[in-house]
């Protein structure tokens, strides 16, 4: 899966914050802080963010700049949180969302 | 509710550059922007950027942020992140989400500046995950230190596409095809050009019939396309891929004019929606401008230009400065931003086939068709000469506003001339010393030095590589065509990593003397 | 501007083709099939479709699917979609919470 440029020729190695836990749908994985909740999913291979309202068909990263809006989660309770602009802190507690509940569809 | 001078939307290159020209003649200047972090689009932008000294040329675009950054800073510019322009009124009014409230600002003028947003288009299964905007890509690699994906198929051949799929290169990925509906590339030939030689095969005349997965991208289904644009059966091609990225152009974002109630047109030369403008960016309402590529999308360098305009028309309208000074600012900055609307991809030109250089010359169609210039076209460019000895050959074919290269080398041996579109010319009576200034200072990486016989049945070939791992002298591998193909045995003799030639790294291989005019990229042994 | 179209001419029936179910609106799930029917609904201007089917109505406010809904709506009319006015452009430019929108800042 995709994974992390460990140096890169015109950008050199990129500064990262310190390594921290945070929750996705219960269960720990390690990010960086301060790096967009998205690019932590993604190091880890993670791609689906929610599912769909009527269709519930899987989205995941689509604008990677907070316009599209397709990678909202649920961020500490909060539903609707772009993940691809919010700054991850540690032991956030994020999880996929289905419509605009943390529920799974039936 | 507070009151500035000028109130600016957007920290892009057209909003600081905006900023800066009114602080300097005594404006009390605010920027608002939604972003984290300012620049907009530059900071992403990793690759030289094109132009004359004047338009920043060969300086990579987030160094052209950092430094514009700096000066605004300097000046006193406030610049205020994470706030969201939400609604421009008459009176020039403006509401800002800022935090979790509204705030509430007057500028005496306003400057939107609010850049452009991504097109996309449809075919079964592009809201699977792992299909991504072009600026998705650069956002996650260049901003964030991750790759998009694996293996990626790009859509789209404008500079977008071709900028991105080279970036993506450099990231690590892996690009299996580029895509396009046209059955012409439609960004720069050198942007191509280097793609194509590190063996992307160009797929012209293509559309995406469907992406497949269920969860997430697992591959995709390309077919061929006749001139209607209606699908050629069984023309199906299939590629693993785990990223599709989509580079099919820009609209303009200017909702907020309309709701300022500026008039406005639906221009596809300019892209979409624009307010109607004058030579500056003045639009029908009084005191508020725009620039940058939400009046019409260009170039970043553009943008920059259209910024400075602003700044000045705004200082002007508060009488920050005299109508003397604007006119004689005006002038200068139109000679500048005209000369970068010059050559055959200048907006005016958009959508025309251009089949002649201005010099005369046809214009390579295997360049256009397949993204590299074929063996036989190249001997008739002026960039592409011979003699005996180590000398420059520019494989530089289109009009393009772009001069580094002659002003890189002071030994005679590059000439362009005063029109910034000329194709470069070779002049064997200059004395080539090897510096290879010119090979780094070109924004397009289409030049090369090469000497064609060493005396010992060999040629050598020195390259721009702006990958790593970069290659140490010793290392054998392959020569690769201009289609990124292996054609001859290589070893590298030389490698040059200075300060200088800014992270363009100069590669020299030693291949077999009848590889000289054809060997343009070079592959390791794995 | 947009000229203005003249409602009585005859854009025919509406009939079915296979890409109808093709998704275009990703916030709302529009897809191009509802948007092609409620044109021959009568719905010929871009705030009637986003009002009557939501389209470009999303979280994101119609930031991807604009272009293509007004490019569909053009072509069922037999216009140029440059000849579509866009809907209308109205605060809040972004998506933004309700409690948010309605908390005005006062100046310190």
């Amino acid at each position: 899966m995709a994974s992390r440029i460990a140096e890169h020729p015109i950008l050199g190695v990129q500064e990262k914050g310190k390594l921290v836990l945070f929750k996705f749908d219960g269960k720990e994985i390690e990010g960086f802080e301060g790096e967009p909740i998205a690019v932590s999913l993604k190091a880890q291979g993670l791609m689906v963010h929610r599912y769909t309202k009527k269709e519930h068909k899987p989205r995941g990263v689509f604008c990677a700049i907070g316009r599209c809006t397709d990678c909202v989660m649920i961020v500490d309770g909060v539903p609707n949180v772009r993940t691809c602009i919010t700054p991850l802190r540690e032991g956030m507690d994020v999880r996929t969302q289905y419509g605009v509940s943390d529920k799974p569809f039936e | 509710m507070k009151r500035y001078d000028l109130v600016i939307v957007g920290a892009g290159p057209s909003g600081l550059s905006a900023a800066i020209e009114a602080a300097k003649r005594g404006m009390e200047v605010i920027i608002f922007d939604e972003n984290e972090k300012p620049g907009g689009q530059l900071f992403k932008q990793i690759h030289k950027f094109f132009g004359s000294k004047e338009h920043h040329a060969k300086i990579r675009g987030f160094k052209i942020g950092q430094e514009l950054l700096k000066e605004a800073n300097e000046l006193g510019v406030e610049v205020v992140l994470n706030a969201t322009v939400i609604g421009l009124y008459d009176d020039k009014e403006i509401t800002v989400k800022i935090g979790d409230g509204i705030n509430h600002y007057k500028g005496d003028a306003v400057i939107v500046a609010t850049g452009a947003a991504e097109n996309m288009v449809t075919f079964p299964g592009w809201t699977l995950p792992g299909v991504i905007g072009a600026g998705a890509a650069q956002t996650m690699m260049n901003l964030h230190g991750i790759k998009p994906g694996n293996k990626v198929l790009m859509l789209g051949s404008g500079n977008v596409g071709l900028v991105v799929s080279f970036q993506l290169m450099q990231a690590g990925c892996e690009v299996v095809a580029l895509v396009d509906a046209a059955p012409r590339v439609g960004g720069y030939g050198v942007h191509a050009a280097k793609v194509a030689r590190c063996g992307v095969p160009f797929y012209l005349s293509h559309t995406i019939k469907e992406v497949e997965g269920d969860e997430f991208v697992t591959g995709v289904t390309i077919n061929q396309v006749d001139s209607s644009f209606i699908p050629i059966p069984d023309t199906e091609k299939h590629f693993d891929v785990d990223t599709v990225c989509m580079a099919v152009g820009l609209s303009p974002m200017s909702q907020l004019l309309k709701m300022a109630g500026c008039e406005m047109e639906d221009n596809p030369k300019r892209g979409g929606q624009v307010p109607i403008i004058d030579d500056y960016g003045r639009t029908s309402v009084p005191g508020i401008i725009a620039a940058g590529d939400v009046s019409g999308i260009e170039e970043a360098s553009s943008a920059m230009i259209e910024g400075r305009m602003a700044g000045i028309c705004a200082a002007e309208y508060l009488g920050y400065c005299t109508k003397e000074e604007l006119e004689e600012n005006l002038k200068i900055l139109e000679d500048d931003l005209e000369s970068l609307r010059q050559g055959m991809f200048a907006p005016k030109n958009r959508g025309k086939l251009i089949e002649k250089t201005e010099e005369g010359i046809d214009i390579s169609t295997n360049l256009l068709e397949k993204g590299y210039i074929s063996e036989k076209e190249i001997e008739r460019y002026p960039g592409v000469t011979h003699k005996v000895g180590i000398h420059p050959v520019i494989e530089c074919t289109q009009n393009i506003p772009c001069n580094p290269c002659q002003d890189a080398c002071k030994k005679g041996c590059i000439s362009i001339g005063a029109n910034i579109t000329n194709l470069p010319i070779v002049k064997t009576e200059g004395n080539c010393i090897n510096c290879g200034m010119c090979v780094a200072s070109c924004s397009g990486q289409a030049i090369f030095l090469v000497d064609e016989d060493t005396g010992d049945g060999s040629s050598t070939v020195t390259m721009p590589y702006e990958f790593i791992p970069l290659p140490e002298v010793g290392d054998k591998g392959f020569g690769l065509n201009r289609k990124g193909e292996k054609i001859c045995e290589a070893e590298v003799v030389s490698v040059r990593a200075v300060k200088a030639f800014d992270h363009t790294n100069l590669l020299t291989i030693k291949v077999p003397k009848e590889y000289a005019m054809k060997a343009r990229f070079f592959k390791a042994l794995a | 501007m947009g000229k203005v179209i003249d409602r009585n001419i005859d854009i025919g029936p509406f009939v079915p083709a296979p890409d109808d179910d093709m998704l275009i609106c990703r916030c709302e799930e529009v897809t191009k099939g509802e948007i092609r029917k409620a044109v021959h609904d009568g719905m010929w201007t871009m705030t009637e479709i986003r009002r009557y089917l939501r389209s470009g109505m999303g979280l994101c406010q119609g930031q991807t699917c604009s272009r293509l809904v007004k490019g569909i709506v053009a072509r069922e009319l037999g216009v140029s979609p440059a000849d579509l006015e866009p809907a209308t452009a109205r605060s809040p430019m972004r998506p933004i919470e309700m409690k948010i929108f309605g908390c005005e800042e006062v100046d310190a």
